[in-house]
């Protein structure tokens, strides 16, 4: 029984084990193929880093590096391009930006109208905050005060009943 | 049996409130005059970008956009292998008799955008080749068809991602060709 049990746990592990080792090499196998890549490791790595954040616009919410799609590999080979003439990471961002808009860029840039997406969080998270310590503080002042004078009345003959019950001896 | 507590009412409240942006937010969408997948063009009011491109019936001569600067006129990015391109053929037919429409043929072969000119008519007054679509890259193409409406001074005045419907048409093209005109 607990052999078996132990048998179980082991495969568990190996078939969580491989899934881990083989999703990554899957998805990249999947887009990018050989002959797209550079031959100079540094720019293959940079082309890569790019990739991962800009989007496929025609699959909207994938990078161009997990895509598929045909206009995500001629952006992947525009961005390879780019870097072999020389341009900076930022020129090459900057240049798919002045032609498809910020929508290309999977990370919104700081803007006048992103802003409220950007700030939103912390104000979310201020705000949780003040809603915790203001409740943190009325029930430890509050607990002594909450049982008014009425109450208070109440109690007491609610007490005095339960006695006189007793005595007569009923459960 | 406290009484009346406005703390109460707090949820109620933030959810209406929520529910209110929430149905404003979608009412476009719904009722079809926004479709969040199209793009806005953020070449709008820019120059059209000129890019030497070789032309389909004459691989040696260049098509160049500047010649035609003066007059408005339509830019289509279409392609032989591109199943919307052949449902907007009629309307580009019947849009040709108002105003000049230059095609790009998007990464396509040259003979099977031939036999789809053949097959379809041919509304273009000229066509150039886009044939590893670096040009539809530089226009912000993201799919064909897309339509682009240039006026007399070579600006971008309007974009369409996919293709012209009599609806596209009637409500957008035409008042935006009836503006620059």
């Amino acid at each position: 029984m607990t052999r078996y049990r132990l048998y179980l746990v082991l495969i568990g592990m190996f078939v969580i084990g491989v899934s881990a080792v083989m999703t990554p090499m899957v998805s990249t196998a999947y887009a990018l193929t050989a002959e797209e890549m550079l031959a100079d490791p540094a720019l293959e790595n940079r082309a890569r880093t790019l990739s991962k954040q800009l989007r496929c616009l025609v699959c909207q919410n994938q990078s161009i590096d997990d895509s598929d799609a045909d206009l995500a590999k001629d952006l992947r080979r525009e961005v390879r391009s780019q870097l072999v003439q020389g341009k900076t990471d930022a020129a090459i961002l900057a240049d798919l930006r002045a032609k498809y808009g910020d929508f290309v860029l999977l990370a919104p840039p700081m803007a006048k109208n992103t802003l409220a997406l950007w700030l939103a969080p912390i104000g979310f998270l201020l705000l949780g905050i003040g809603i915790t310590l203001g409740m943190r503080r009325r029930a430890s002042g509050a607990a002594a005060s909450a049982i008014s004078a009425a109450d208070r009345a109440q109690i007491e003959a609610l007490k005095q009943h339960r006695k006189t019950t007793s005595k007569d001896g009923q459960p | 049996m406290s009484g009346f507590r406005p703390t109460f009412f707090i949820p109620l409240i933030a959810f209406t409130v929520l529910a209110v942006i929430g149905g404003l937010a979608l009412q476009g969408t719904l009722s079809g005059s926004r479709n969040p997948n199209q793009l806005p063009s953020v070449l709008i009011g820019k120059p059209a970008p000129d890019l030497p491109l070789p032309l389909l019936q004459n691989g040696q001569a260049e098509l160049a956009l500047s010649a035609y600067r003066g007059q408005a006129f339509l830019v289509n990015f279409f392609a032989s292998w591109c199943a919307p391109c052949r449902a907007e053929a009629p309307a580009l037919e019947q849009l040709s008799k108002q105003i000049s429409i230059i095609g790009i043929a998007y990464k396509d072969r040259p003979q099977d955008t031939m036999k789809f000119l053949q097959q379809y008519g041919n509304p273009f007054v000229a066509i150039g080749r886009d044939d590893d679509g670096r040009a539809g890259m530089a226009w912000g193409v993201y799919g064909v068809p897309e339509t682009y409406l240039i006026d007399a001074s070579g600006q971008i005045k309007w974009r369409h991602a996919g293709p012209l419907t009599r609806d596209v048409i009637t409500t957008q093209l035409l008042v935006q060709m009836a503006e620059i005109q």
